[in-house]
């Protein structure tokens, strides 16, 4: 089963200080988790010390059981990670540069190949025969990508895979995370929340190094209260007539010439003077909140934590 | 979803040869090794070319009428070549890993740091070695010209380049740790070449003129090297310095220089096995 283990991990820098303080978290077997917050949170650090590239201030990282301070060939050995910007040698083909992590991953000549022409066709990866050096952002993006990709590890870290990538190649990249996640563990950190809400099943969000909410994502839409009401009118109603509600509407949204969306600050005695305004302008077919996408829930509850972050969740 | 592919238990002395080869590669086909050994062939050829000025009746009394001395003075430049190889390839090897993508790429993989730096030692090693390679043949070929080729003296080049493939390892070693300390790439390369030619060639004009010889240097050492083929050799000379006064100059014999390098190649190489290994990547 493949697992990731952060077991009270801490770590301070000299100059920047405590950047991560006693972070717990605990997945086991397939899934997805987006690993949210906002810049600075420790996310990428996390990630770092996972895979070995910082040295634990305090705490444990464990990947599949196995501690990579203590051996990282071992502990890494089923994970693939794709942290910060990864870079081929310039000099390289795409080609030679997949193959140099196929070898490292002791993979059969057979197995490479057949790893790259795999990887080659999900991802619609550039030209094999092409010179590192010669890509653009995004078609370096995916080769290092499917560099932590080949040998198909159990174990997948990966820090915002699809940051460079146009819009369809983000599409891409989704629907491959949410095939994999079926038999693999993916741990996404991703600024794109849209992304996190498709492919994720689980979300943990960190605040200025603690872990501010671990929970299902749709427990997470759920539990923001919502700041936006739908209300649906039996007959066509102007988009003027919202003036009357006065500061207690910040916003209107028409959706069509029945459907507004309204924006208010969430109490709920602006709703009821929301709802008494509704009725006055003309008959009402439904009243009711508005769906929060994951973004608004997750911006709402980073709002709601200026103090030292408590941690909320069931997950 | 596909079948996992299927792998073997991770074997080191595999990656070690996954790393070498990928990193020879870049190497050979980096602008810096073209460079080098452009600038290499062209100043060797034109000492040869000024030296068939010179006539070869004039070449040959100047060499002592010896083969073996021509290449001692000519071999002189190996110390250079091979500091700038250092600095080239190995001044920068493990500084890439902190400071550019290379190590989110070749770190995250499950791979020890040792085999990596392993990978990356011999790596460089044999990138400089294969000019040097071109630098002795041109030496032996010019040599041929004066003195013919069958008075090559084929052991004492032998000797010679063994030699200098152990001042080779030093080098690589003392710029792996100057590349395990510093930062920036070209920072890198810079300190190794300050550290290696500069610093050291100070260092022992200093220690000599209080009239002490700089064993500890590991250009000292090196400049040793063509000794091995030289046939009017002296340890130490006496040069006068005017008002009567004389500072005295040290030249390494062969073998000093030899345990000198190869301290130099076990205490550097597992400094920066050390240090590489504590680096972490804060960028």
């Amino acid at each position: 089963m493949p697992s990731i283990d952060v077991r009270h991990l801490s770590k301070s820098f000299r100059k920047a200080g405590p950047v991560l303080d006693d972070v717990t978290f605990r997945y086991e077997g397939p899934g997805a988790i987006g690993y949210l917050g906002p810049n600075g949170a420790g996310k990428t650090t996390t990630l770092k010390l996972l895979v070995g590239l910082l040295r634990p201030t305090g705490g444990r990282a464990l990947l599949n059981g196995l501690e990579v301070t203590e051996n990282r060939q071992a502990a890494l050995w089923d994970v693939g990670a794709l942290i910060e910007t990864p870079e081929p040698y310039p000099t390289q083909s795409v080609a030679e540069a997949l193959r140099t992590v196929g070898q490292i991953r002791s993979l059969s000549r057979e197995g490479i190949d057949f790893e790259i022409a795999r990887l080659h066709e999900e991802l619609k990866l550039p030209p094999l025969e092409r010179r590192c050096g010669a890509l653009s952002k995004g078609q370096r993006q995916r080769v290092a990508l499917a560099a932590a990709l080949i040998g198909d590890p159990s174990v997948l870290l990966l820090d915002e895979p699809s940051s460079a990538l146009d819009p369809a190649e983000r599409v891409l990249v989704r629907n491959l995370l949410g095939r994999l996640k079926k038999d693999h563990l993916i741990l996404l950190v991703s600024h794109q929340v849209a992304d996190i809400a498709e492919v994720c099943d689980d979300v943990l969000i960190l605040d200025r190094g603690h872990v501010v909410l671990k929970d299902h994502v749709e427990n997470v839409i759920a539990r923001a209260p919502s700041r936006q009401l739908d209300v649906e009118f039996l007959r066509a109603v102007p988009l003027a007539a919202f003036s009357a509600f006065g500061a207690d509407v910040g916003a209107v949204e028409r959706l069509s010439d029945l459907h507004y969306r309204l924006r208010f600050d969430g109490s709920e005695e602006a709703r009821g003077r929301i709802l008494a305004g509704c009725l006055r302008l003309g008959p009402i077919a439904q009243f009711s909140n508005a769906t929060l996408a994951l973004e608004d829930a997750y911006l709402q509850l980073l709002n709601a934590t200026p103090g030292p972050p408590a941690v909320v969740g069931s997950g | 979803m596909t079948e996992r592919p299927t792998r073997s238990r991770p074997n080191e002395l595999r990656q070690w040869y996954a790393v070498v080869t990928s990193q020879v590669s870049h190497y050979l086909r980096s602008y810096r090794f073209l460079g080098l050994l452009g600038f290499i062939v062209l100043i060797s050829a034109v000492t040869i070319l000024l030296e068939l000025q010179s006539g070869v009746t004039l070449v040959r009394a100047v060499q002592l009428y010896s083969y073996s001395e021509y290449l001692s003075n000519f071999y002189q430049w190996g110390n250079l070549w091979i500091f700038m190889g250092a600095a080239f390839f190995a001044g920068d090897a493990l500084s890439v890993d902190f400071s550019t993508g290379t190590g989110y790429y070749m770190l995250v993989l499950p791979i020890h740091r040792r085999t990596l730096l392993a990978g990356r030692y011999v790596s460089a090693t044999l990138a400089i070695l294969a000019i040097l390679v071109i630098f002795f043949v041109i030496g032996i070929l010019g040599g041929a010209y004066f003195f013919g080729i069958g008075d090559v003296p084929w052991l004492k080049v032998g000797i010679t380049f063994g030699l200098y493939v152990v001042l080779t390892l030093a080098a690589v070693s003392v710029a792996f740790c100057i590349s395990a300390v510093v930062r920036s790439p070209s920072a890198g390369v810079l300190t190794t070449i300050l550290t290696l030619y500069v610093g050291f060639m100070t260092l022992e004009t200093t220690v000599e003129l209080t009239g002490q010889e700089p064993w500890f240097s590991l250009n000292y050492a090196g400049n040793g090297i063509p000794n091995v083929l030289d046939i009017d050799f002296s340890h130490v000379a006496e040069l006068p310095v005017g008002t009567g006064q004389y500072t005295t100059l040290w030249t390494a014999y062969p073998s000093e220089g030899a345990v000198i390098i190869s301290a130099y190649v076990v205490v550097f190489f597992l400094l920066s096995l050390f240090l590489y290994n504590r680096k972490e990547s804060t960028g």
